[in-house]
């Protein structure tokens, strides 16, 4: 074993005594975890695009190299219908063995029950080579109900091709503020004689934005326990900075705003050239530069010059389903996937950058231009205290937002209003899952 | 053959075929049990957990009618029914006429008739997929088709399905556009009504428009009636388009957010499954009672020329 075995020991000790005390009640849930000599078929699910599957299929068939006993089953969705398949299997008592999971649904299915406490798989999975900060973001209440695999962090984007010929200069990055960013955004579409517009609509499109900017101003989006502290007057002032920016011009209206939020990362505003500044993740640079063409660079948010209010965020998981039959190689294929090399190697960034420092060393190696973009960044950023997961029942909370957001834009209601009944309702939705 | 000939070889026919009926209730087997099985098991299962609180992860809990007398205060649910209503009662009628109009049209006997009952059907048979509304969706957007067209007249058009105001009147005009199948059964019923009305209609001197309106019109009344009973069933449903184009979430600012898109979001997306029951079988009521007063006012307006 290596090291971290103090909290690994404690964790261990749990879970033998929780062990203990489902099998003195006779119903512990899935299987015992251990590994079997037997041959055994596991289950894994992602969602994500056909390249991704591909790369995933080869990562398997590494693993069953690995593991001549272990076969994997690999199965893969779009976004939207991964969760309604998802709930539905989960609810007919037929989940995957290995689950990819996401940030946002991560309490919705731990809080109850369909995920395996990784802790009792602990001598399967090797957690040494990760940050405490890193695994905090798929534990809940000390059961480690997931293992990070990459991370994204919030970054701005400017196009500097439409810097250049518009001659407006790119700022400095390390410094500027919100005022200087609207300011700037403003200078853009002048220049261009509103031929574009100087930035995307900088809040509310994503739970991220708002994160960053409830940061900003010493709040949280969420706090323990279940609790929405996001404070009404800093989200009022979000939108109110977007409206003006929207009114002024340096914003694309809030109809264009739509557009590009539905069209997605490859089509939107920012790949189109239509706006010359967004808001953005670092690992998304690599689609935004393919599908512009341009010149785009990652420059830190506005702001975080003055408070370390940007984030780690985990792009994605591996979790484990406690109604599995086997567990122990469930938990082996997450230790291959995130542990190995010979997994980092064909997996390299596409599920962000590894949160795996060892492998982050590893695939650093042969990175693209745009991958090592991302790398550079995420290095440069300091981040804050990492944000409290996502609470069960709080998996709306970006639909939810985007709805709020339009309304405040389309000038339906005001950013006051809205920002109370958004954290009502979100408080009222957490609540109702406890 | 005449009606009562008709009739009496009818009841020939039944009193000697006793022993087919077997056969008959042999070959309704799989759909009887798809009925059971695929139907009314899940539909009295859902009935069951409209009275309970469940997340589908974990088991349902009776709640009695919480869900129910939670539909009075839910905003987004207020919204829905009345995002669904009015597309009901703006399309339903529009498609109705478009498509009576095309098949008194098509109905004069045009050369390449074929042709063209054809071309006019083929929305119909794509109109619901996942492929046209994504077409809709760039035909419609701020540098779509359609904007690009009215620049060439120097209009300048907004984001159609972006702006709140529009979004939900381009998803009425795609619903009116798929007027194929009204259309051909009103072609059907059209080819129906005898000549001979038309022939004693003009040697009476009525004038085109005055046989449309005392002779087509009165005697196609049962398949108007047809037509609007499926269409409004239908379009009470509508879910496809409206997911597609506004990617789920019913927006711009819930403009587009119909009834059975908002049950999806409540029971997928908030794991709300006993809420979202109780929302279907809401939605069963009111379609029920839309079609009850549809039948009860056909008393009063549908003619059966029989």
């Amino acid at each position: 074993m290596r090291s971290v075995s103090i909290r690994r020991m404690g964790a261990g000790a749990v879970a033998l005594a929780t062990g203990a005390a489902l099998a003195a009640c006779g119903t512990s849930g899935g299987a015992d975890v251990e590994v079997s000599e037997e041959p055994v078929t596991i289950r894994v699910t992602w969602w994500g695009s056909d390249a991704r599957a591909e790369l995933t299929n080869e990562a398997i068939a590494a693993f069953e190299k690995e593991y001549p006993n272990i076969t994997v089953e690999g199965e893969f969705k779009d976004w939207g219908g991964y969760w309604d398949a998802l709930a539905t299997t989960t609810a007919a008592n037929d989940s995957p063995d290995v689950i990819q999971m996401d940030e946002l649904y991560l309490a919705s299915y731990g809080d109850r029950g369909t995920l395996l406490d990784l802790n009792e798989a602990a001598d399967l999975i090797d957690t040494s080579q990760f940050d405490e900060a890193a695994l905090a973001t798929g534990q809940i209440d000390g059961a480690q109900y997931a293992m990070p695999i990459g991370v994204g962090v919030p970054a701005g984007v400017v196009n500097a091709d439409l810097f250049e010929e518009y001659g407006v200069e790119i700022p400095d990055d390390s410094t500027w503020t919100w005022d200087d960013y609207a300011a700037i955004a403003e200078e853009l579409t002048e220049a261009s004689d509103g031929a574009i517009n100087g930035s995307s609509v900088t809040g509310g499109n994503d739970v991220g934005s708002v994160k960053y900017w409830a940061r900003l101003h010493d709040n949280e989006l969420f706090g323990e326990g279940g609790k929405v502290t996001l404070d009404p007057e800093v989200l009022a002032s979000m939108w109110q900075y977007n409206l003006d920016l929207i009114e002024s011009g340096g914003a694309e209206s809030a109809a264009q705003a739509v557009e590009s939020l539905n069209a997605g990362v490859g089509a939107g505003s920012l790949a189109t050239g239509k706006i010359a500044m967004g808001f953005a993740y670092n690992t998304q640079i690599t689609a935004l530069k393919e599908a512009s063409g341009a010149d785009l660079r990652l420059v830190q948010l506005p702001g975080s010059g003055e408070v370390d209010a940007n984030f780690f965020k985990p792009s994605m998981y591996w979790a484990a389903s406690s109604q599995s039959d086997n567990p122990a190689e469930a938990a082996l294929f997450i230790d291959f996937m995130v542990n190995y090399e010979a997994a980092a190697e064909i997996l390299g960034t596409e599920r962000g950058i590894p949160a795996n420092n060892e492998m982050r060393e590893f695939v650093s190696g042969n990175l693209s231009e745009t991958d090592a973009l991302a790398v550079d960044y995420m290095n440069s950023v300091v981040p804050g205290t990492p944000p409290v997961v996502t609470p069960n029942g709080g998996s709306g909370v970006e639909p939810m937002i985007q709805r709020y957001t339009q309304e405040v834009y389309f000038g339906q209601s005001s950013p006051e209003d809205a920002a109370q009944a958004l954290i009502d309702e979100l408080q009222a939705e957490v609540d109702a899952a406890q | 053959m005449s009606a009562a000939a008709e009739l009496h070889s009818l009841r020939r026919g039944r009193a000697t075929t006793k022993p087919q009926n077997l056969a008959a209730f042999l070959f309704l087997l799989p759909w009887f049990i798809g009925l059971f099985l695929i139907t009314l098991g899940p539909m009295s299962v859902s009935l069951y957990l409209s009275f309970t609180d469940y997340n589908l992860l974990q088991p349902a809990t009776f709640t009695g009618l919480d869900n129910f007398t939670r539909m009075f205060t839910d905003d987004r649910l207020h919204q829905s029914l009345v995002v669904t209503f009015t597309y009901v009662f703006v399309s339903v009628p529009l498609q109705l006429a478009l498509a009576l109009g095309l098949a008194l049209l098509l109905d004069r006997g045009a050369r390449g008739l074929p042709f063209y009952r054809s071309a006019f059907y083929l929305p119909s048979l794509i109109g619901s997929s996942v492929a046209i509304a994504v077409l809709w969706r760039t035909v419609f957007g701020s540098a779509g088709l359609l904007n690009q067209g009215l620049a060439l007249i120097g209009i300048q058009g907004p984001g159609w399905i972006s702006e709140p105001s529009t979004a939900l009147g381009t998803l009425i005009t795609l619903n009116v556009w798929t007027f194929g199948s009204p259309m051909v059964i009103f072609l059907a019923g059209l080819r129906q009504i005898p000549t001979m009305y038309y022939e004693a209609a003009s040697i009476d001197g009525a004038t085109k428009w005055r046989q449309f309106l005392n002779v087509t019109l009165p005697l196609l009344t049962p398949i108007i009636f047809f037509n609007l009973v499926l269409q409004i069933i239908n379009a009470f449903q509508s879910f496809t388009q409206a997911f597609i184009v506004s990617g789920g979430t019913g927006g711009p600012a819930d403009s587009t957010l119909f009834y059975s898109l908002y049950l999806y979001q409540r029971g997928f997306g908030s794991f709300d499954m006993g809420y979202a029951s109780a929302m279907a079988w809401l939605l069963l009521l009111v379609i029920g009672g839309f079609t009850a007063i549809n039948f009860w006012a056909s008393k009063y307006w549908v003619f059966y020329n029989d």
